[in-house]
């Protein structure tokens, strides 16, 4: 539809949220349109290429937000993206990402943490963070098959001496040992990948407890 | 880069160098229809082959990018982050010892032309306009150089 261009204060704040491949195009309405009915157009541009190209599904929408998933999906490009808004029969210029890197800019979400615990020790068992699928029912691809080099940091917090101490690590097991029986630890876990500096998403911190000291046990027996 | 190992060179360091500018380089480069690091210049090279992209790119930079961009009226974040990208380039470059045996003649042939893809396409622009695009596809030679990197 036609409309007078430069009629309406541009949409703010327009980013790509990026957490493991999802690429999720968001901004705000213009500042002085708080609740009319406005409605948005983006377009998305493969840097290097002609053309500006159009997703159907995120033409004249009321939402402030547009899924570029499957659009931006390939390692190997970087994007643009830019929104118009539009009001009755006045639009905005279109306002306009920087370049969209997905390969060095798409957040880590945490990896998965199993613990189980044994008289001086726990165990730890990460599962790495799985890739935004197509489909649920495509294969699962985890981060660590796109970025080879993801590694892991492991922060632990001793509830009773109040210590903490973290360490890096590759693969995806840990044995925390020459630990004090019947005591409360804290753990979480970061994936990170050496590069650019990235947002991290570190997991739930989880707290167990290591068994009691079976020697002190039989003594009280 | 495959035959040639390179110690000693921090690769963050050149990440955050970039990233303080990445925003502010690539504003400047208007021509978004033209990409010069093309996938089919730095994709699927040979271990063997990347050395000698390596040393091509590099001077490259070097030579021309950094410092045709040196002399520009910049802000002094960006030459902060120039200086710490050319010192670290220098030092790459003094350590890549790309192989002048005979044997090694076709795998030089064709990272010269992968060179040449890029360096055509750099010249086909107005020299102001490739120095901004050439800064602002560090990313994608720094993506490149990190997968070699990461091999070693």
């Amino acid at each position: 539809a036609t409309c007078v261009s430069g009629g309406l204060p541009q949409p703010t704040n327009i980013t790509f949220i990026s957490i493991n491949m999802q690429n999720i195009l968001r901004w705000n309405p213009p500042a002085e349109l708080q609740g009319a009915e406005v409605t948005y157009t983006v377009q998305y541009f493969i840097y290097g290429q002609k053309k500006w190209l159009s997703k159907p599904e995120c033409r004249n929408i009321n939402r402030t937000y547009c899924d570029l998933s499957v659009e931006t999906s390939d390692y190997e490009h970087q994007y643009y993206a830019k929104v118009k808004a539009m009001w009755e029969t006045n639009c905005s210029r279109w306002a306009e990402t920087t370049r969209f890197y997905p390969f060095l800019e798409t957040q880590i979400g945490p990896p998965e943490v199993a613990l189980t615990t044994g008289e001086k020790s726990i165990s730890i068992t990460l599962t790495a963070p799985e890739k935004w699928k197509r489909n649920p029912e495509d294969s699962t691809v985890f981060m660590q098959q796109i970025y080879p080099n993801l590694k892991y940091n492991v922060s632990v917090y001793n509830t009773k001496s109040k210590r903490m101490w973290s360490q890096s690590i590759t693969n995806h097991t840990l044995v925390l040992s020459w630990l004090e029986p019947s005591t409360l630890y804290c753990v979480q876990v970061e994936a990170f990948i050496p590069g650019p500096p990235r947002l991290i998403q570190p997991s739930h911190k989880q707290c167990v407890s290591t068994l009691e000291d079976q020697a002190s046990a039989l003594k009280v027996r | 880069f495959g035959p040639c190992q390179v110690k000693g060179v921090v690769l963050s360091e050149l990440w955050k160098a970039f990233w303080a500018v990445k925003n502010t380089v690539q504003a400047q480069d208007n021509i978004t229809s033209i990409r010069l690091l093309k996938p089919e210049v730095l994709p699927n090279i040979s271990d063997a082959e990347s050395c000698f992209v390596a040393h091509a790119l590099l001077k490259f930079y070097l030579n021309v990018v950094f410092k045709n961009y040196y002399n520009k009226r910049v802000e002094f974040k960006i030459l902060k982050s120039l200086s710490t990208l050319a010192n670290n380039f220098i030092l790459i470059i003094s350590k890549l010892q790309p192989s002048q045996e005979n044997e090694m003649f076709a795998i030089k042939e064709s990272a010269h032309r992968r060179f040449l893809l890029f360096q055509r396409a750099f010249k086909q622009l107005d020299i102001e306009a490739a120095l901004a695009k050439a800064f602002g596809e560090m990313d994608i030679l720094l993506t490149w150089m990190e997968k070699f990197y990461h091999q070693l």
